[in-house]
Formats: C-alpha cells, structure tokens, sequence
C-alpha cells in the first residue's frame, strides 16, 4: 500500500491519450477508496467482511458489448455510485458524525470530489466514441433507501464504498483496454456520419 | 350457607349422600377463600417499553395487597423472576400494576408471566399465563435481528445484547467493540451477551456484531456510551450596553454527537445550540437582546442536563468593544493618538484606556493607561525622534470595572527627526606633542535621524576667534588628528578648545569642547579589577568645574591608540570602571582628568589588569657551573608578554617526572640563582615566572657537572693509600696467624708406616683405616700389571658401586677394615724400613711400586699436588723424586711427605681395587665426575672436617684415575703451581 501511495495521474508521458488519463484517474479512485475501506473498517471494527451485494443497476458484462456500451455501461455506473456516495456521506455525518475530523473524513472527502472527475472523464470518453452527447444513464430505481437504524446505515455505507471500489476498479480495466480501439471506432463514426451527409 | 335436609328413603339416602359429599367439598372449598378473601387475579395484561426493556404488568382482583408473581423464557420455560410484590392498586378502577425492568431487551425472547395472590402462607391459583410474544417467535419475522438498536448508555454502565439468529443459521459468537464476549442462549434461536462498565464510545458508537458461522454477513447494533453535559463558567456581559451575550465553558467531552445525541444549550429556554455546533469551539455563547439580569443555562442530552445560572446588573458587566479607525498626528517626541467608538453609547461612558506603544527597533514596550468619559484620543509623550512605533489601545469601564475589552488592531507611526545629540568627544595626545581629537559614533537614538556629516573646528577661548577652518567629516568618522605644536603656533599659545558637532537634516548638534592642552604625566599606582570593575577613589577638585573624564587604554599602545573614557559630573569621587572592552592579561592605563571651563588636568593614574594571566613566553635560561655550585641566569620577560604584574621566579630541580623547588624568588627583579653543592653528575633546573594567575610553563637547562683535575688525583691516591693498607694488614695477620693459617690450610701430611712384621707369606692383611683418610694403593702403571701388588678388598660388599663405597668411606666414623693381600711375585728380601712412614710404606712394596691416594679430604679438587720425598726409595722413579710433578700424560705420582708426623695410615682406597684396568692403564687423575655426581656426596665429604690435614688436602678428594682426561688435567696444572708456591711457603715458614 505504501507503494502505492505515491500515485500520480501526471505520467511521465506527456502524450497520453484521454483513455489512458482517464484508466489513471480510476485508478487512483481505486486505490483511494480501498484505502477509505480500510480505514472505516478499523474504524468501526469490523472483523469480517461483508458480502458484496451490487447495488448499482447496469447491464451485465458481455464480450459483445461494443466499446460504446462498455464506456456507457461504467459511465452509468459510476454516476450511480456517485449518488449513493453523496448520500451516504450525508447521511453518515448526519447520524454519526460529530468530533474532530481525522484521516477518514478526509480520505472520504478525497473520494467523494475524485468521483466525479472519472465521470467527467468517462463522459468525454462516451461522447467521444458515439460522436455525439451521450444519453445520460438513468439513476431512477437506485436503492437509495437509508437504512433507519444506525448498524444498518453503518452496513450500508461500507456497501456503498465497496460499490465505489469495484466501480473504480472495473473502470480502470475497462479504460485500459479502450485507448486504439476508440480512436479506430472514432473515425469510423465520422466516416458514417460523412456519407450520410453526402447523401443528403 | 347450606341448608340439609333428611328423608328416610334408601335413594334418598344415595342422592342425599351424593349431594352431601358434593356439598361438603364446595363448602371446604368456599370455606377456606371465604376465609383468607384470596381470589385468582384476572385480566392480566402485559405492557412492554421497548425502549426501557420495563415490563408493566397490571391486573384486577386478587384480594390481597402481596401478590406472588413469576416470569419465565417462554420457549426454555426458565424462571427470569419470581418474587412475592406488592402492586399499586388504582383505587377507582382497582387495577394493580407493578413494572419490572428486564436485563434482556424485551424483543429478545418470548415471555411468559403469572400471577397469584398471597397473604401470608395462603395463597390463591395462578391466574392464566399471559406471554409478551419476542422477536424470536415463529410468527416474526425470518431475518437477523439484534437488540437494543441505538442505545445511549452512561459511561461505567452495563448493557445486555442478544441476537435472534434466522432459522437457517448457525450462531457462530458475539464481538463487541472487537473483542468476542461470553454469550448465554435465551432460547432456540436467541444468544445473549453482557458487557459491563462500558467505556466511552467514538463519536459513531461501538458496535455489537452478530457473526453468524456463514462468514460474508453482518449484523449487529451500535450503542453510545458517554456523559451527561457539564458546562462551566456561565457568565453573561454587554458590548453595547443594550443586549446580553452569554458565555459559558463546554466542560468534559459528552462523547455524544450530531443532533440525536449532542449537547443541547438553552438560555432562559432560549435555544442556543444552532450557534454552537462547532466541535471544535471551546467557549460557547449566546446573544439576548435584552439585558434580562437573571439568566439559565440548562445544558441537555440523552444521558442528562446540567444547569447553570448567573446575575448581574448591567453596569456591572460591561466590556468595551476594541476601538476601531486608529490614527496618529506624530511630531518628533510626542504623538496624539485618536480612534472610534462603534457604538454611541460609549460617548457618555468613564473609560480606562491601556495603550501599548512599541519602538519597532529594540521591540521596547511602552504601557500607558488614560481615562476619560468616552475617550477617544490620547497624547503619547517621550517618543524618539526618527523612531517607528506600532501602538493598540483596550479599554475597561472605570466603574464597576468587569474586564478589559478587546485590543484594537495595530496601528503604525513614525516619529520626525530631530538635531542630533552633543557627541561625545575626548583628546589622545602622543608623546611627541601630535595626537587625535576622537568621539564616540552617535547611535540611531542619539543621532536623530540620518547624521549626514561631523564638523570640527578649532577655537581660542581667549581670543574668541577660530583657529582654523571647520572640518567637515563623513559620518562613518569619528576622529581627527591634531598636532598641538603646529596650533600653538597659531594660537600664540593661547588655549586652544576643538568643536565637535553632528549635523542631519534637523540641523547640528550642539558642540562637544575639547581642550588641546598637553598634561604631564604622573605615576601610576596598581590597582586590582574586582567584580564591580577598577574601583578609582580621588579626592574632589575644586577645579573641575565641569566634572571629570576617566580615560583608559592599553598600556603598552603607543601610536593610534584606541582611547576609551567616561564623563562624570563634578562632584565625582569614585567610580567602578567597567568595560566591556576589557581584555583579559592586557594592562590597562587609567587616568583621572578634571575638566575645567578653561583647562584639563591630569589628577591621578592607575594600572590594573582585568584579569591576570600567566606570562605568556618562557625565560631565556642559562646555567653554568662553578666548583661544585651552578649559576643560573635568565633574561626579563618583556612587559607585553608578562599579562600580569610579575611576582617573582620558582627555580625548580627536576628529575626524572618530579620537579622539586629549589627556591622562590619573590623579588621579579632577580635574574639569577646559584644553586650550591652539586657532585658529579647531570642536573635540570626549571625557572617559571609567576603572576597572581600562576606560573608560567617555565624554562629548563640541563648542567653537566664534571669533576675536576685535583679530585681526581685525590681520588687516586687515597684508593692506593688504602689497597696499600689492606695489603699492610693482611701480610701482617698472616704473619702472626701463621700457625693457625699453616693447620688450617696445609696441615703436615702424615706418614704412611709399614709394620716391622710384614707378612711374607701370601695372604689377606687386615688394615684397618684412619678415620680421616683413606688410602688407596694401586700399581703404578710402570710396572706390570701381572706383577704382584697389594690390592685393597673391603670386608664387606666387594660388589659395591663407587658410590656405595664412597659414601661409606665417608659416612663411616669407625675406619673401615680393609684386607691386603699380598701377592708380590718378586722374591726379593723386603728393604728395612726408613723411620719416615711414608718411606716406609715405599720400602715396604720391595720391587713394586705402590701409589697412595688419600681420598674423603674436603678439599678442592681441582687442583692436586703431588710431592715427592727426594729421600724416597722408588726403584722406578728414583730420578724423579725431587720433583714436584703435575703429570700430564704420564699420570700421577703420590705425594710423598717423609717427614710427616703423622700417625695415620694410608690406605689404598677400596676404589683402587675395582678399577684395576685404570690403574694399569698408566696413570691417575682425579675423579671429578666421581664426586660431583651427588650433592649427597658432595655435602657430606663437605662434612667431613676432620680429614683436613691429610697429604691431599690442598689437592684434591678426588680418586686418582688413569690419564684419560689430560686436558683437564692440564688446566689444573696452574691451580697446582699455585698451591705448590703456598705450600713451600707455608713449609718455610714452619719451625
């Protein structure tokens, strides 16, 4: 971990393509949010782990999904994961917070304004690969129902960070694999949208 | 009551009997209620607190005031409770109810409850069961559950958890706050645990985890543990004398946050908890917009409430707030500070005003304090010119004083400049009439803004007229040389005074005088440093009309010396010189001048060290000697190097590591020492001068004394004076011991006798030996060995080794029997027998030639001396017998002494005999390794004293062996000659 800990989205190489920034960025989020898992488990002492549970709603992965679909399928998934992440950080501080700030609060803070960032990037990625503004991914139906009592909303808000991590992680590798392909199926789109021009 | 009846019927008499018993028993029965008035209590209800984990319990009838009551886990059917209580009784409805608290959270498990009137040992039935159905009940709802849910507890408290477990579960254990707890089960499906004295929680609680054996699932509840509010130093004041603000101290940390748990303040029920949600935020406080006089602050949160409360007048609590819109109108020495109230009501207010004013270039803080109704400006007076100042002002009511307001911000200001100040100026004149008008730098302070230049001109008191044009010089000089001839000549020797004066953009200062007069040097008088300096006394001058200037500097400077002083007002009479520039071993030259309008005048002069050191060189030693006495000379340590007033000189005499002191010299005018009586030999002598610090390392010279020509010949003669003595007394004592030198040292040997019948016929001869020598005779090896000799037999242990026979020669008092046997061959008649023994012992062998040797004398045996009687009648060595032989490769002869007195026989020792091929091998020698063999031996042929005077004695104890060993032989040959020359001495000298 200490290792890691000096992760930067600044490579050496200047020419990174916007993938590659955008893989870098998740990246981090990755590790930043496995660092915000750790520090809340000790916080809270919890001695066993929790069974993942998806609460994220997308289409499951598929090998036949186009490149399209698979930056739009991580892009709604992550603007999903944003919005249980706001709520849970609301709502933690609402219910539990109080004291003095220390490494967590600011770890969480870390993650909650890094999110968004990999949606804007994941975003321009979309809009890149269909040419256009990308639809954007629906976050009706998000289980956003808080749990009442506060054990409940503890669970709830580890579930949430856990969503963030595998998010974050499944974007990085998702991102990782983009970077020819994206310019390829670019240029494709444009020379699709070139001949319907052409007919009109 | 029952009413019997009697017919005389048969079944009358079975019905009758039958309602008899029926009777009977109804009336027993209604008998024994009706007696105690005890009925079973009914509509038993049950009413739970979920919250409070209290179990009300209520119901009617009854008949009794004590009521026996038992609670029991409904599944496990184990008793929780059973207890005889008392009830309240509702009087109008006659409901009794009695609450009981349960360890467990009441959702935990089924509860089942009955109750039963008592009156002392009389008790009713049990009424009907009544159950409080738990969240472990069938019916309930299939998931995990755990209770109780978001307690709030005191710290030190105890709490029950339980954990109601899904029916497809496995309960695996219990962790609270990560540690596995002791956990009880309650019934099928419900595990219990306790923890108890809890400990302060986190701000998000402590957590109670269910851990099923299915590992990947959570469940659990969080409970908060904490204190009740505690706030402290409740005080309400007013900043503008209209509204009240509140302050209080938050207290111990309640460790119970966010809105549900966190601390809630209420001033007089005014909610004040918005304002003070900062966690960080120590003092709290609360605005009212009136002044009330009397104010509540109750402190609330899940575990209690704390109030607190505070009364004052309004006058009596006012603190003003900071002056705002600070300005400053600064002149050179003073400035007038103004500021602003924010409120208006402060213009009728009697104000106390502390102003800080601090100078920015020596951070010195300046307090002063003003008052005034409303104040609003002040006057700051004793500033310094050309100086930066910051300054703040507070202010606190001077009536019914509360406490000082907040300051206001600082504000900046710089003073103007001003005429510098008169410097400091003083004369160093050389000896050759020329010197240097010097004065001291004017600091920032005295200068008074930027000093832009010193002026310097020369003046006639007398003639009233300058002597000179002024001088102008940079302000970074602060001397300038005068020659006083060369002004004289100017002043037609009138008196001359310099003007020193400092200029900057104010103007100049006013002039320092400086009076060019020559003064005449005066002795100086030491004086000691002390912890408060050069202590100077002077009696006072009537002349010094102008005080007195104390001047100093390094003694030993001549030229361009740099000229320290001191000004004192007149009046004057002592003062405790000190100076930071005060060197440690440095003499000082202190002198006193009294100034006049007209004149200076030396007064007095001192000398003193700060503080003395050792002198820092070493001496330029020399010795030299005189006769027996050494001169020791060295050179003066110059005045620089001595850092101290000499003392004197140590002379030491060092040797090896030791250095011992030969003298003190007190007087360090001394330059030489003698040292006196030195013999023969190598001196060092170290000379240290010493100062009060101590001494120096010293130097050392090393001197050689030699001895001279008529010691050396004195010597020489009394040495032979006294080897010529010896010798005198020696000869002399020999001479008159001679007869004690002769027996002790060379006794007469004696004669060996033969006795007049000499047996001619073969056979043994008994000899018996002297007790002192033994003699041993053997063939000469001349003769042939088959010829017949005499050969000496022990009589006892023939077969004995040399050294047994030796040991026994010489141990044996009694002499030793020997047998001879006579074996001669030569038929010829046996010579008369010669008076003298040992011709005898010759004369009696006939033709045979017999050697004697005497053994077991304790003598040397390094040398042997054989003397042959020149009247012996040796056939075979007859041309020999005036010879005394030491036989080299011929062997050797026996010692013939014919004249010896002596009684004593010799005797062939017995050694002789068991060597007989040595002693036919022809010759003798000693037997050194014979008798060197063995200490033994040694000692005690040592012991053997009395064989001293035996023919052998100055020759040898050795037996006489066969020339096998000439060398040795040889080298003894000296020793012999030597013996041989004390043997005819001695023997000259007998009567």
């Amino acid at each position: 971990m200490a290792g890691r800990s000096t992760r930067s989205i600044n490579g050496s190489d200047g020419s990174r393509t916007a993938p590659a920034r955008a893989a870098a960025l998740a990246d981090l989020l990755h590790y930043e949010c496995s660092t915000l898992l750790e520090l809340f488990r000790k916080k809270e002492n919890f001695t066993e782990d929790v069974a993942d549970r998806r609460m994220v709603s997308v289409p499951p992965p598929s090998s036949q999904l186009d490149t399209r679909d698979k930056l739009w399928r991580i892009h709604s998934a992550l603007l999903q994961c944003q919005k249980l992440l706001e709520k849970a950080v609301a709502k933690e501080e609402e219910e539990l917070g109080g004291g003095k700030k220390g490494e967590y609060e600011n770890k969480r803070k870390l993650v909650k304004e890094r999110l968004p960032l990999l949606i804007l990037s994941t975003g321009e990625l979309l809009k890149a690969a269909e040419g256009t503004t990308s639809l954007t991914p629906s976050v009706e139906g998000l289980e956003l129902n808080v749990p009442t009592n506060l054990f409940d909303l503890k669970l709830w808000v580890y579930r949430v960070y856990k969503e963030v991590n595998y998010w974050s992680k499944t974007a990085t590798n998702t991102l990782k694999d983009l970077p020819s392909v994206i310019v390829k199926e670019r240029a494709r789109t444009t020379r699709a949208r070139n001949r319907r021009s052409t007919r009109r | 009551m029952a009413h019997l009846s009697l017919t005389p019927t048969l079944k009358l008499i079975s019905s009758g009997f039958v309602w008899l018993l029926w009777i009977v028993l109804w009336f027993s029965t209604s008998h024994t209620h009706a007696d105690t008035g005890l009925t079973v209590p009914q509509q038993v209800t049950l009413s739970p607190n979920w919250g409070t984990q209290e179990l009300s319990i209520s119901w009617l009838g009854g008949g009794a005031t004590t009521f026996d009551l038992i609670i029991l886990r409904t599944e496990f059917n184990e008793t929780v409770f059973y207890e005889t209580v008392s009830p309240t009784v509702n009087k109008v409805s006659g409901l009794h109810q009695w609450t009981w608290t349960s360890v467990n959270p009441l959702e935990c498990t089924s509860l089942s409850v009955k109750i039963r009137s008592r009156a002392g040992q009389y008790t009713s039935e049990w009424s009907q069961t009544e159950t409080l159905q738990g969240h472990d009940h069938p019916n309930s709802e299939q998931r995990v559950k755990a209770f109780p849910q978001d307690k709030v507890l005191p710290v030190g408290a105890n709490i029950t958890f339980c954990c109601i477990m899904d029916e497809r579960m496995f309960f695996d254990k219990i962790v609270y706050d990560g540690n596995a707890t002791i956990v009880t089960r309650l019934s099928r499906r419900t595990y219990s645990t306790t923890v108890s004295n809890l400990v302060a929680s986190r701000p998000s609680g402590s957590n109670m985890l269910c851990l099923p054996e299915d590992k990947g699932k959570l469940y659990g509840a969080v409970v908060f543990v904490g204190y009740p509010p505690l706030p402290t130093d409740f005080k309400c004041e007013t900043y503008d004398l209209r509204s009240a603000v509140c302050q209080w101290g938050k207290g111990r940390d309640t460790h119970l946050y966010g809105i549900q748990r966190g601390t809630r303040y209420f001033v007089n029920n005014r909610d004040c908890t918005e304002v003070n949600q900062d966690v960080g935020q120590k003092e709290l406080n609360c605005t009212l917009d009136t002044w009330e006089g009397n104010w509540t602050l109750v402190a609330k949160n899940l575990l209690g409430q704390y109030s607190l409360t505070d009364t004052a007048e309004l006058s009596h609590r006012v603190c003003p707030v900071a002056p705002v819109q600070l300005r400053v109108v600064a002149d050179a020495w003073n400035a007038s500070l103004s500021w602003h109230w924010k409120y208006d009501s402060y213009s009728s207010l009697a104000l106390d005003c502390q102003v800080e004013v601090t100078a920015t270039e020596d951070e010195k803080l300046i307090k002063r304090v003003f008052s005034g109704v409303g104040l609003r400006s002040v006057f700051l007076s004793d500033l310094y010119p050309d100086e930066r100042y910051s300054v703040k002002v507070r202010c606190g009511v001077q009536q019914n004083f509360w406490k000082w307001g907040k300051w206001s911000e600082l504000f900046s200001f710089k003073t103007k400049t001003y005429v510098p100040d008169t410097p400091d100026a003083w004369i160093w004149l050389n000896t050759d009439n020329t010197g240097t008008v010097v004065w001291k730098p004017l600091t920032r302070r005295q200068s008074h803004g930027k000093l832009t230049q010193y002026e310097v001109f020369l003046w006639s008191p007398e003639e009233n007229r300058a002597l000179a044009p002024t001088v102008t010089l940079p302000p970074n000089t602060w001397s300038m040389p005068v020659n006083l001839t060369e002004i004289a000549f100017f002043s037609n020797n009138s008196s001359i005074v310099a003007n020193v004066t400092a200029r900057n953009d104010a103007g100049s200062s006013s002039p320092a005088r400086v009076h060019l007069t020559s003064v005449e040097p005066l002795a100086a008088s030491r004086i000691v440093y002390t912890d408060q300096g050069f202590p100077l006394f002077w009696e006072n001058n009537a002349n010094a009309t102008c005080g007195y200037v104390v001047e100093w500097l390094d003694a030993f400077c001549s030229q361009g010396c740099p000229v320290e002083w001191i000004k004192l007002p007149a009046g004057t009479t002592n003062v405790s010189l000190e100076s930071d520039t005060f060197q440690p071993g440095v003499r000082y030259n202190l002198s006193l001048y009294s100034c006049s309008s007209d004149s200076r005048e030396l007064l007095k002069r001192w000398q003193g060290y700060a503080q003395e050191l050792v002198p820092s060189v070493a001496l330029t030693l020399s010795a030299s000697q005189q006769n027996a006495d050494i001169l020791l000379t060295w050179n003066e340590i110059p005045l620089v190097n001595r850092r101290g007033f000499l003392l004197g000189y140590n002379i030491y005499n060092s040797t090896g590591y030791q250095f011992d002191l030969l003298a003190n010299l007190p007087d360090p005018e001394t330059m030489s020492y003698t040292a006196k009586d030195f013999t023969k030999g190598t001196y060092k002598f170290t000379v240290k001068a010493y100062t009060a610090a101590g001494e120096n390392t010293g130097t050392t010279a090393t001197v050689t004394i030699e001895p001279y020509a008529d010691w050396l010949i004195l010597e020489i003669l009394t040495s032979l004076g006294l080897v010529t003595l010896l010798l005198a007394i020696v000869t002399f004592t020999c001479y008159k011991k001679r007869k004690w030198v002769k027996k002790a040292f060379y006794p007469d040997i004696p004669e060996p006798k033969l006795p007049s019948d000499w047996p001619r016929t073969q056979g043994p001869l008994d000899v018996k030996p002297s007790p002192h020598s033994m003699v041993c005779v053997v063939e000469t090896p001349e003769y042939d060995c088959i010829k017949e000799m005499l050969v000496a037999i022990p009589e006892e242990d023939e077969d004995d080794e040399g050294q047994g026979i030796g040991d026994e020669s010489v141990d044996t008092d009694e002499p030793m029997s020997l047998r001879y046997y006579n074996q001669m061959v030569d038929e010829r008649p046996i010579r008369p027998r010669f008076p003298d023994s040992s011709a005898s012992s010759l004369s009696s062998m006939g033709s045979a030639h017999t050697d004697v040797t005497y053994t077991g004398i304790q003598t040397s045996g390094s040398s042997l001396v054989l003397q042959l009687d020149p009247q012996g009648s040796t056939e075979c060595y007859q041309p020999q017998l005036d010879q005394s032989v030491s036989y080299g490769g011929g062997g050797y002869r026996p010692q013939m002494q014919p004249r010896a007195p002596s009684d004593d026989m010799g005797l062939p020792s017995p050694e002789s005999f068991l060597e007989p091929q040595a002693a036919c091998s022809g010759g003798y020698k000693p037997q050194g390794s014979w008798h060197l063999d063995s200490p033994v031996d040694a000692a005690e042929m040592g012991s053997l004293a009395p064989s001293l005077g035996s023919p052998t004695s100055v020759a040898s104890t050795q037996f006489l062996l066969p020339d096998g060993e000439e060398n040795r032989g040889e080298k003894r040959q000296h020793s012999s000659s030597a013996a041989s020359w004390l043997t005819n001495l001695l023997s000259s000298t007998k009567p």
